[in-house]
């Protein structure tokens, strides 16, 4: 494999850790929300930012923290055939259907730019009483879906590599 | 081509894709939104991201990463050893005791969980060493361990049914109240074939020691029923403002994630690992459902555009002619199929608004319906091919446990699960008696 393969390899599962590992403790900041809310409401005082703050926060932490999980290998995959083979041929296997995994991603991603461009043009807020801006959302959805086809690139070079028999 | 042929075509393809072994989720989506893009052209492909946003309103979505983490705190934190501690000094000396005592402890762990994961976690790493030294038949413990821990799904809280509950729009506190007696009747009925699987052939499961049971005191055995107050203070801590309606589902499961820390804190078993793990273990389970089931929303536009609940529903009640209970039975029949092959929270997301829609036109009663999916789920959960908890058992038991022996394993349990599911048909009162008389 040329070198800039493994390079790239290296940087987007660097970036998609850290990123991972980011969204990995979003999980504490809709706990801190929902508790916020949970005491507004006991004083008689309820916030009206807390639900849709929470919403936003698990669309960040399931998008953003998908390429880590990619890395991690968590996602469940009907293995019935998949399981019984050898690692090169699963990395065979896998070279060939990522790009159906890669067609979604990429469809995604459309559909996400077009509707984060109309939120700009727009000025798009929620039709709630909070009335939070769209936007922010949306373009953190947008990287999210970038992030993921890096990532799922850089599954494609490492299972070419181990095609070739050379492992990265 | 016929709508009716393009649905087929297109859960045949998910199916091939599946097979791959490639991502379901990526297979599932690939498969939406090229039917998409075929049927509507470009248009079609705001489909998928529309999904996003629809589950950014599915405000009960909020508990799973809550439920996940708390069943990663209790079984990382080891919480649950000192209750399983507390089912073998009280169930040891009877033949297949500890088998009991675990069925028991996975229906304490159900109270305090929504999904099966937390169950297969604690039962293969407190109850399967334990079973294993007291040599037990291994057939046995693989069908406790996993038909004992599906109970998660049925027992409240149960994430299966906050999500039954956002499609078929029925309150969740009366879905998880229906599901109270489903979930003890089939724990009692496990327990019965056990007992009586055991008593009938004493080598699967022997019974403990004279001298082992004289070396425990009567002192110690009280002393360990305090174990038994864990669950009961967690599941109150969630369960009480929520019923009553202090706060909502979502700041319920946020307390009893934080019940279950301050749990593991004061037994001082919260370490820097525990913490790791659980937190990662979380997002890895989350990001898993949460794709699917944005997948799978997209999917089930698809082919709500297309129409093919209005088509099924023509299918049985025009062309077949059946009636209401016909038709009943075999969407039951059908999702246990189904739920073979397909993903199980792909199932739901795809067929259930369609199933619902058909159980609703019929005037069944739909809190009595998400019960009996439940059910069907958490069989699905069991049967091969495809199943969570197969899965799972294979990760997480020793290798001496083959894959052919897991599959075999769970068939008596599954029995019993069908069994109760034709007893929650016949008898509806089973689940709907502590709701009506709650809410």
């Amino acid at each position: 494999m040329p070198a800039w393969c493994s390079t790239y390899v290296r940087i987007i599962e660097a970036i998609n850790y850290r990123v991972g590992r980011f969204a990995m403790y979003l999980l504490f900041a809709m706990m801190a929300v929902l508790l916020w809310s949970s005491i507004t409401k006991i004083i008689q005082l309820p916030a009206i930012w807390t639900l849709e703050m929470a919403q936003f926060i698990l669309v960040a932490y399931y998008l953003l923290g998908a390429p880590y999980t990619f890395q991690l290998d968590t996602n469940v995959r009907m293995d019935l055939l998949y399981a019984r083979q050898s690692p090169r041929r699963k990395a065979i296997w896998d070279a060939v259907t990522v790009f159906v995994l890669i067609f979604y991603l990429g469809v995604m991603l459309y559909g996400a730019m077009g509707s984060t461009i109309y939120s700009f043009e727009t000025s798009e807020r929620a039709p709630t009483a909070w009335r939070p801006y769209l936007w922010p959302i949306k373009v953190i959805i947008c990287i999210s879906f970038v992030l993921m086809i890096l990532q799922a690139a850089a599954h494609l070079i490492r299972d070419v590599a181990v095609w070739r028999g050379k492992e990265i | 081509m016929p709508y009716e042929w393009i649905a087929i075509l297109m859960f045949s393809t998910m199916l091939l894709m599946m097979i791959t072994g490639q991502r379901v989720f990526g297979a599932i989506g690939f498969v939406a939104v090229i039917a998409a893009i075929a049927l509507w052209g470009p248009g079609g492909s705001d489909m998928g991201f529309s999904s996003i946003m629809k589950l950014m309103k599915w405000n009960a979505l909020l508990t799973l990463p809550m439920f996940v983490f708390m069943g990663y705190v209790m079984s990382e934190s080891r919480l649950a050893e000192d209750m399983y501690k507390m089912f073998h000094v009280w169930f040891g000396p009877l033949p297949g005791g500890l088998a009991v005592g675990t069925i028991l402890l996975m229906v304490m762990i159900s109270a305090m969980n929504g999904l099966s994961v937390a169950g297969m976690a604690i039962g293969a790493t407190i109850a399967l060493p334990e079973l294993l030294k007291r040599n037990y038949d291994k057939l046995m413990i693989s069908g406790v361990i996993q038909g004992g821990s599906s109970l998660g799904i049925l027992i409240p809280p149960s994430v299966v049914l906050v999500l039954f509950a956002q499609i078929a729009r029925q309150p969740v506190s009366q879905l998880w109240l229906a599901g109270v007696f489903p979930g003890l009747l089939m724990a009692v009925l496990f327990i019965l074939y056990i007992v009586i699987r055991c008593w009938w052939n004493p080598s699967l499961a022997p019974a403990m020691s004279a001298e082992e049971r004289a070396a425990i005191t009567w002192a110690e055995r009280f002393r360990l029923l305090q174990a038994a107050l864990l669950p009961i203070i967690i599941f109150a801590a969630m369960m009480i403002p929520f019923v009553k309606g202090w706060t909502s589902l979502t700041e319920a499961s946020v307390i009893g994630a934080l019940t279950s820390v301050l749990a593991a804190v004061l037994k001082r078993r919260f370490t820097r690992e525990v913490f790791e793990t659980a937190t990662r273990n979380t997002l890895a389970i989350t990001v898993m459902f949460m794709l699917i089931i944005m997948a799978a929303l997209s999917f089930g536009a698809v082919f709500d555009g297309l129409g093919a609940g209005r088509a099924i529903e023509n299918f049985f009640v025009s062309d077949l002619g059946l009636s209401a209970w016909e038709v009943l039975i075999l969407m039951q029949l059908s999702f246990l199929i189904m739920g073979m092959f397909l993903d199980d929270t792909a199932m739901l997301v795809i067929v259930a608004p369609i199933y619902v829609g058909l159980a609703k036109a019929f005037g069944f009663d739909l809190i009595w319906y998400g019960v009996l999916y439940t059910i069907t789920c958490q069989i699905a959960y069991l049967t091969p091919p495809f199943g969570y908890n197969l899965f799972l058992m294979r990760a997480m038991a020793p290798p001496d446990f083959t894959l052919p022996m897991i599959y075999r394993s769970v068939f008596p349990f599954v029995l019993v699960m069908l069994l109760t599911l034709v007893l929650v048909m016949i008898f509806p009162q089973i689940a709907l008696w502590l709701p009506e008389k709650l809410l």
